[in-house]
């Protein structure tokens, strides 16, 4: 191995690296924070109704607020697609003032009626809307920018022709009260956020922009009444499942050790289950286990029952574990099958035959040759084996319709799937995370002590 | 067995010679049975669902049940699975899913793996590290901020997301699987092709590949049997582009018998076709993995 030391290896790895990053390390933090953090908590009240201003306070979500004034603000386009914008629109007029002059600025289209429009929909031309009610002041303010707020530099009479240079679409800004944890809090909002009741002075926080640590997702993950069941049944399964397969794993792979005739062909069926998915497993061990099934016929047909028994039913939950266990042993048990054969493969045979020189029997060349020298890739299988366990997840739906027997990947699924809960499914994820770094944790180090032993 | 016959004395020797050599026949018999008994352990339960997938609904539905000689074949069943609705789109799906996967998750995997089978740089041992342990974490793990992630977007229900997802899955398999594929390559070989004149690009074209190309094929129908087999990411991107176990899936609960065998010999498929080709691979790539 050539010991180059420059750029072209870190090229080689950076489209790894960075699809790891985008892909992996983004929404694992991401997934973190779904799980502790609520990005809707609150709603950030603004001094003025501009984004860029200092925040005033928040307010929670969901809270009563009282309206005190609205004022238009620039919004950028993409973004007026969101739920709820309140917009209006303001237009750059030039009109005759009531002074004599010429009036140039900016006037709700709440004070313009449109009258002319360019083919393509653009305004060109209104005339001021005459104000109802007796009392109304009958002249309209013309404003220096786009914001009742503004330096007024003009007034026009109602019905006064006014060309139109330019229009724009505001989002309404409100000005709320409202109450956080019983003190008054006053500020802006855009209108997106809020909710606005027909009488217009009341309303409510619709949703939140400003985010806040919270544990209501994993108290709720943890009364959940699946909780308990998907967390007994993970650790049963983990415990029936892979003492099971490590047996069936050795066997295995010592039946492919000792290269019998059609090796090849041994190798391909005990290699098969390695490529079925999970969901195929389970339907294919429903087929055995369903009600007239390939056992109930079997038995049947042998004559130790009369009438099919239930194995799948609420009842029978016991049967539904023994099932699953099957049905793991069946599709998980090739790979490591493969790893120990990998291990096998690199004890030498000189030790083997020196051992069976001696007189050794079978059994006792496993026990005190083969087993102890296998025992790094054993260590590997086991803790990528406990890994993947907890993600058994197809073959409890198949086989109990996920209720009767639930597991944690089942309980993620149906959070995120059926109950459109994504903070709660996440913090069932980052448990399944924390479970998993812990045995992976015990992975890495079994490696390093596989390489300081293979390094001396 | 004993221990008696510890070869101790010379005149013995032909004798404990012959025990051993019977021994070793009983032993091999005793294998073979092994062999059988485990074959038929996988092979008895694919055997009972492809019957099931082909023979008539009637008979699917009779009870008792019984292998294929013994019951009418038929292709009614699988055919009223293929033309259940969402099938074919699905299966489409998946066969896209997968080629995509597979194309980005080789592509991107292979100089990295090359890098950490040929050059020896600061950081390699991390990076190996970081990918076996990105490669242990779960699937289920990342499915969910993913999923959110791409509707924040407003980019998912498509394969294309679902593709990104699934390379994010199989990369790390893919690099340290690549990586001792080119590492089966000695250096040599290539230093060789560079004294004679070649240049590194074409020492690597025309020396390596050829030699690893088919390491890469396999570790590439890996990638596509992993992808057309996951299901958790699948159902959780997908509301109506579903792939093929998705779509199975989320019609399990109300769907007949002749449609679940069906759908379920259908899904094994191609991993009694690919796992033919690629046997002779595996220890070599999960071996490797492993480590």
């Amino acid at each position: 191995m050539p010991n180059k030391r420059n750029w072209v290896p870190y090229l080689l790895i950076s489209p790894t690296l960075i699809y790891v990053l985008l892909f992996f390390a983004y929404p694992m933090v991401r997934g973190l924070l779904l799980a502790i953090y609520d990005d809707e908590a609150n709603l950030a009240l603004m001094q003025e109704a501009n984004l860029e201003a200092d925040l005033a306070d928040v307010i929670p979500q969901s809270a009563s607020i009282e309206v005190l004034g609205r004022q238009g603000n620039l919004v950028p386009e993409e973004e007026l697609g969101e739920n709820n914008l309140l917009t209006e629109i303001w237009f750059r007029i030039e009109a005759p003032d009531v002074s004599g002059g010429t009036a140039e600025g900016w006037a709700s289209e709440s004070r313009i009626r449109v009258r002319e429009e360019a083919e393509d929909g653009t305004p060109l031309m209104g005339t001021v809307r005459r104000r109802l009610g007796s009392n109304a002041d009958p002249l309209t303010s013309v404003f220096a920018e786009p914001n009742e707020n503004s330096e007024v530099v003009g007034q026009l009479e109602a019905r006064t022709e006014a060309q139109i240079v330019e229009s724009i679409t505001l989002e309404v800004w409100f000005l709320v009260r409202g109450e956080n944890d019983g003190r008054p809090v006053e500020g802006w909002s855009p209108s997106r956020y809020i909710q606005i009741f027909e009488d217009e002075i009341t309303g409510r926080v619709d949703r939140g922009n400003a985010g806040e640590f919270t544990t209501k997702y994993i108290e709720k993950m943890m009364n959940d009444r699946f909780f308990w069941p998907a967390i007994r049944s993970t650790a049963l399964l983990l415990l029936i499942i892979i003492p099971t397969q490590f047996v069936l794993a050795v066997v295995m792979a010592l039946v492919i050790q000792a290269q019998l005739k059609f090796n090849s062909f041994i190798l391909y069926i005990f290699a098969i289950p390695l490529g079925v998915s999970e969901l195929a497993v389970g339907i294919l061990w429903f087929a055995i286990f369903t009600q007239n099934g390939l056992l109930n016929s079997f038995l049947q047909t042998v004559g130790f029952i009369d009438t099919p028994s239930a194995w799948l039913t609420a009842d029978s939950r016991n049967w539904i574990l023994v099932a699953i266990w099957l049905a793991e042993v069946w599709r998980a048990t090739s790979i490591v099958m493969v790893i120990v054969v990998s291990g096998l493969q690199a004890i030498s045979s000189e030790v083997l035959e020196a051992a069976e020189l001696f007189g050794a029997n079978l059994w006792q060349r496993l026990r005190y040759v083969i087993l102890p020298l296998l025992r790094p890739s054993l260590q590997v299988a086991l803790i990528l084996r406990t890994i993947l366990a907890f993600q058994v997840f197809a073959v409890v739906i198949a086989l109990s319709g996920g209720d009767v027997v639930t597991v944690l990947a089942n309980e993620t699924y149906r959070q995120y799937f059926d109950l459109r809960n994504s903070n709660v499914a996440a913090a069932y994820a980052v448990l399944i995370l924390i479970i998993s770094m812990f045995t992976a944790v015990i992975y890495l180090r079994a490696i390093r002590t596989q390489e300081e032993a293979a390094a001396t | 067995m004993s221990n008696e016959n510890l070869p101790q004395v010379a005149p013995e020797v032909l004798a404990v010679h012959q025990k051993m050599i019977r021994r070793q026949k009983r032993q091999r018999g005793f294998v073979y049975a092994l062999a059988i008994a485990i074959c038929l352990w996988i092979t008895v339960p694919i055997f009972f669902i492809f019957s099931m997938a082909f023979t008539t609904q009637e008979t699917v539905r009779a009870y008792p049940k019984g292998f294929l000689p013994f019951i009418p074949f038929s292709t009614e069943t699988m055919r009223f699975f293929l033309n259940s609705e969402g099938i074919i789109p699905g299966l489409i799906n998946s066969i896209l899913v997968a080629i995509i996967t597979l194309v980005l998750s080789t592509l991107i995997a292979a100089p990295a793996g090359y890098a950490i089978s040929r050059y020896i740089f600061p950081g390699r041992n991390f990076f190996r590290l970081s990918i076996l342990a990105v490669r242990a974490f779960p699937i289920v793990v990342l499915s969910i901020p993913l999923a959110v992630m791409f509707i924040q977007l407003g980019f998912f229900d498509n394969i294309y997301s679902l593709s990104l997802m699934h390379t994010a899955l199989t990369l790390p398999t893919t690099v340290l699987v690549l990586s001792s594929v080119f590492a089966s390559v000695p250096y040599e070989l290539e230093e060789a092709a560079q004294v004679f004149g070649c240049t590194p690009t074409q020492a690597f074209r025309q020396v390596v590949f050829p030699l690893v190309l088919p390491g890469i094929a396999a570790s590439a129908i890996f990638t596509f049997v992993m992808s057309w087999n996951e299901v958790f990411a699948a159902s959780i991107l997908t509301i109506q582009n579903r792939t093929l176990p998705a779509q199975v899936l989320s019609s399990l609960s109300n769907s007949s018998e002749a449609y679940q065998f069906a759908g379920g010999f259908f899904m094994l498929i191609p991993s009694l076709i690919f796992m033919f080709f690629i046997r002779k691979y595996l220890f070599n790539m999960w071996g490797q993995v492993s480590k």
